[in-house]
């Protein structure tokens, strides 16, 4: 039998042993896009294989068996093409140090994080372009964020405590943390934003369950403002946007700042906060590998104004992209409805106005990812356009995006951890400040 | 209890049968797919025997100690509300998917609408017989999005952004809906039906929404819970995806205004003990159902098209509904939403024929009437008179002695019997311009036939109100909770009476060729009241430029800002 201690070595070094493994296959890119895709699902079994024998974090096993699905289907969702062989390495790579951050202990999660973006912030470097000024915000929000990971690791509390907490900012995007997740949304190159979406924040909320509690109660408000006006700022910024990417980024900062402002107010991260996260970032994520076919076919720089009538003529892709933007928006009965579901519902929240904050987001989203939808669905068919419905490989990525979204929103979340009283709390007696 | 389940799960079944299989049989199937939808019927009619008999029957696939073992806690709960709308939902789905599929024979899509069809009737029945709020409003929020399904088509510009404005209106109104619940849960710690409404019973909580202010809990929930109801049942001034939505199948309107619109209805009766707990949202919800039932039957009367007047009138009619709510009349409304289901769903499966009849018939409706009489005969001054004035004391008698509702203390039943006197005489100022009623028989028929019509009317509310609330006790708490304040009560009695009377008194004058005496400016105000119902109110347009506003302001904001996207 394996010893406890190795199992988290163990989970982190498959990917690592991955991109190894994929080194031979780099002159052929359908073999090495294969071998990546299989060694993901390999770090899944492991996970799932192992998850009996792990120290259960407070957010529960979620984040674990979400990103190698989410490094799954964000290379399954790519062509093949040389251009992408190194974002499908790099994507097992940030897996396994992701892994490593999520379930090794300090400091080896802190170092690895530390590393993870540092690597993020070099790609951003690699990519920059004096078209995009604006992604120098992007590399020193993340070089911050690895510097505040370093802090945390070396320093003692209280500074470590806040030190954390700034890289948490940076990792589940914060206002105003939030420049490199929207610079890595949109510059990174192939797999990784679909990747990234899912993987940054999952860490954050990681580190978050841990900082949270010793945060200080001044803090903690200012957290909460900020998590209130990021909700806003997010749900508009994605409202002006007709770019498909910058409105993902922005709608995704929206919903996570949601969860900011339920962490600020309960101090802790519960199942359900994963759930929430780990489902925006799912759904994000099934978006931008749905935005990438529509790439893929028509360009890279194409403009989602040129594009209509996809429902007639790539009906699979039609189908799917609806289910995706149900989920996304947080409709019912997916994940991401039943996440935010269950921050209402766990009692008690701090403020009439906050409710009405975070509603508002969470109705924004119907109008500006509907508008996207419809705008790329219906309408005339153009008949300058070539409808191709989906490869295999495309389909079997969004289809299982799908079906993980669905089975998050209807299974029970004691599946991924024991969660005795969350609901079960009689709120009456607790009097919020609010009521009396 | 298999049977409850038995329902939704034949509907589902049918909708299986339509959406799979080989190609080639689609029409064969979507045949085959009535069974189903007939045995679903006759399933909920059993069940509306069996509860009528044995009592509620209740089904939980989750721990009631731990909601939170399951993210969507699945449960059923058939009392006698949810068996009767079942029974009308399934009973109205037999009708509308036998007349579709020969509606959309041979159309290419009828596959996906007949299926669509199938899985909206399935989902109505889940949303009426949920156990919980969280059930409920799961299914309530994939009605929302079915509903902006079934309503566009996308090929076509103006219906795409009439189910635009579909889904986002019903979504504004659902994020209320979704508001209340949560409110609910953090004040009442349940959202288990029986549960909330014990304990909000037991707990009076006052909210302090900023300082001085304070309101009590059950009108803060109650309220938003409103709003969300306002939405489905198409209130002003969330109404206008109704009319937006008209361009959808015919077959899609029959469910649409038979069983769809009726959820706003539904939900209010759902939680009439929690409603009760609150006068203020009552008195809200019968000045918008008030106002709604106005402006909605005076839109209709300034349309030109067969869709938008049957439109209109189905918001006129769901604001009567609301407003029946607001007085207390709980099994009233649900009374009238049946009434009503069935009569629209009937009037709009013909109007196909009336549009298909005119599309032949250059001069149809025929203008070779005949000239109306000058005048008004003795006779028909004698049956109006009869109406207005005769009628309602002996309903008033018949109601205070032989069926024993002490008037006195119900406003509200006062209230409704001053409207069915305004409807009757309205019915009979209508019809006395037809010239040829005016003799013995015809007016003796008429009168004879009204007075059935309100006997009946008055006794099957009755006996409906004692078949869904039981209890006279509780009957008589939420009209006493709709109770409005005395001199609004005798503002409304002092105004139906004056403009009953004036309605006759105007009518004589003209008759006889007398001017009656009126301001300029009341002329001038009928006329230019014509040109805002003929164009709804405007209200589309006020919307389209509160959108444009918002995003010119959100894109103004975006260059301010230092943004990704300059």
């Amino acid at each position: 039998m394996m010893d406890g201690t190795l199992i988290p070595w163990l989970l982190a070094g498959l990917p690592l042993l991955g991109v190894l493994a994929c080194l031979p296959f780099q002159s052929d890119p359908e073999r090495l896009k294969r071998s990546a895709v299989a060694w993901a699902l390999i770090s899944l079994g492991s996970v799932v294989a192992f998850a009996g024998r792990m120290d259960v974090a407070p957010e529960g096993l979620l984040p674990l068996y979400l990103l190698p699905l989410a490094a799954t289907i964000s290379i399954l969702g790519q062509p093949v093409h040389e251009h992408h062989r190194l974002s499908w390495m790099l994507t097992l790579l940030f897996l396994g140090l992701g892994i490593s951050a999520l379930n090794s202990r300090p400091p080896i999660s802190l170092l690895s994080l530390t590393l993870l973006l540092i690597l993020i912030a070099g790609l951003l470097y690699r990519h920059h372009s004096t078209l995009w000024p604006r992604s120098w915000w992007g590399i020193g929000t993340y070089s911050l964020g690895a510097l505040g990971a370093a802090v945390a690791a070396a320093a003692d509390a209280p500074l470590s405590s806040i030190a954390s907490l700034l890289a948490c900012a940076v990792l589940l995007p914060l206002v105003p943390f939030h420049d490199g997740h929207v610079t890595a949304l949109t510059r990174l190159p192939g797999s990784l934003p679909s990747f990234i979406v899912v993987l940054l924040p999952l860490v954050g909320l990681h580190g978050l369950a841990t900082a949270m509690p010793s945060v200080p109660d001044i803090v903690a408000w200012a957290m909460s403002l900020f998590a209130l006006v990021g909700a806003s700022y997010g749900a508009l910024k994605a409202l002006a946007q007709s770019r498909v990417r910058l409105l993902l980024a922005y709608g995704s900062l929206s919903f996570f700042s949601i969860l900011w402002w339920f962490a600020a107010a309960s101090r802790t991260a519960t199942p359900r906060a994963a759930l929430l996260v780990g489902t925006v970032g799912l759904a994000t994520s099934g978006l931008m590998v749905a935005w990438q076919v529509i790439r893929t076919r028509y360009g890279d720089d194409v403009d989602p104004q040129a594009i209509s009538g996809l429902a007639a003529g790539m009906p699979q892709y039609a189908v799917l992209l609806s289910l995706l933007a149900l989920a996304a928006m947080g409709l019912p009965p997916f994940g991401v409805f039943a996440g935010f579901m269950g921050l209402l519902l766990s009692p008690p929240f701090p403020s009439l106005a906050g409710l009405f904050v975070t509603l508002l987001a969470w109705l924004a989203a119907s109008w500006y990812i509907m508008q996207m939808v419809q705008r790329l669905l219906f309408g005339i068919r153009r008949p300058e356009l070539r409808y191709t419905d989906l490869l295999r490989s495309e389909l079997a990525s969004l289809l299982i995006v799908v079906l993980v979204l669905l089975a998050l929103g209807l299974a029970p979340t004691t599946l991924f951890a024991a969660e005795g009283t969350v609901l079960d709390t009689d709120t009456i007696g607790e009097s919020p400040t609010w009521n009396h | 209890m298999t049977l409850v389940l038995l329902v939704p799960l034949l509907l589902l079944t049918a909708a299986c049968i339509v959406l799979f299989g080989r190609g080639g049989s689609e029409y064969a199937r979507a045949k085959t797919a009535a069974y189903p939808v007939g045995a679903a019927f006759l399933g909920a009619a059993a069940t509306l025997y069996l509860v009528a008999t044995e009592g509620p029957v209740s089904i939980r696939f989750y721990n009631l100690s731990s909601a939170a073992s399951f993210a969507i806690p699945i449960g059923f709960y058939v009392d006698r509300l949810s068996a009767v709308m079942m029974t009308l939902i399934t009973g109205v789905s037999v009708i509308i998917y036998s007349y579709s599929t020969g509606y959309m024979y041979q159309d290419r899509h009828a596959r996906r609408y007949l299926a669509m069809i199938c899985l909206t009737d399935f989902v109505l029945i889940c949303m009426v017989s949920s156990a919980n709020l969280m059930m409920l409003f799961l299914f309530w929020q994939i009605l929302s999005y079915l509903l902006y399904v079934l309503a566009h088509n996308h090929a076509h510009p103006g219906t795409l952004g009439g189910a635009f404005k579909t889904f986002t209106l019903l979504r504004v109104a659902d994020t209320a809906f979704l508001a209340g619940i949560a409110l609910a849960y953090q004040l009442y710690g349940t959202l288990e039906f029986q549960d909330l409404f014990a304990r909000a019973a037991d707990t009076r909580v006052m909210l302090s929404l900023w300082p001085g202010m304070e309101v009590s809990g059950a009108t803060v929930v109650t309220l938003l819970f409103f709003v969300g109801a306002m939405g489905k049942s198409a209130q002003f001034p969330i109404h206008l995806w109704l009319p937006g939505s008209l361009f959808a199948p015919t077959p899609v309107h029959a469910l649409l205004h038979a069983g769809i619109i009726n959820a706003g209805g539904f939900l209010i009766n759902r939680l009439a003990p929690l409603f009760g707990l609150s006068s203020t949202t009552l008195h809200v919800a019968f000045v918008v159902g008030t106002l709604t039932a106005i402006l909605g039957a005076s839109m209709m009367l300034a349309q030109n098209d067969i869709k938008k007047t049957l439109g209109f009138s189905t918001i006129g009619q769901m604001g009567y509904m609301i407003m029946e709510c607001g007085l207390g009349a709980f099994a009233l409304a649900v009374f009238h939403l049946i009434a009503h289901g069935l009569f629209k769903a009937t009037v709009f499966l013909n109007c196909g024929n009336v549009i298909h009849k005119a599309r032949q018939e250059p001069h149809f409706p025929h203008v070779d009437h005949q000239t109306e009489e000058p005048g008004l005969s003795r006779l028909t001054w004698f049956t109006g008179f009869v109406t207005t004035l005769f009628i309602p004391l002996l309903i008033l008698l018949v109601t205070h002695g032989v069926l024993r509702i002490p008037l006195l203390e119900s406003q509200g039943t006062v209230i409704f019997l001053f409207f069915i006197w305004i409807t009757s005489s309205q019915a009979i100022l209508t019809l006395t311009r037809l010239r040829q009623v005016a003799s013995w028989k015809v007016s003796a028929a008429m009168l004879m036939t009204l007075l059935f019509i309100v006997f009946v009317y008055l006794f099957a509310v009755e006996s409906f109100t004692q078949f869904l609330y039981p209890d006279p006790e509780e009957v008589a708490s939420y009209f006493k909770a709709a109770d409005l304040t005395d001199w609004l009560f005798d503002l409304m009695i002092v105004t139906a009476t004056i403009l009953t009377v004036a309605g006759w008194f105007y009518l004589y004058m003209s008759a006889h060729g007398m001017s009656v005496r009126m301001p300029a400016w009341i002329d001038g105000v009928r006329i230019r009241l014509y040109l805002p119902f003929m164009n709804r109110l405007y209200a589309d347009e006020l919307y389209a430029l509160a959108g444009q506003t918002i995003m010119r302001v959100v894109h103004q904001l975006d260059k301010r800002e230092r943004g990704w996207s300059q």
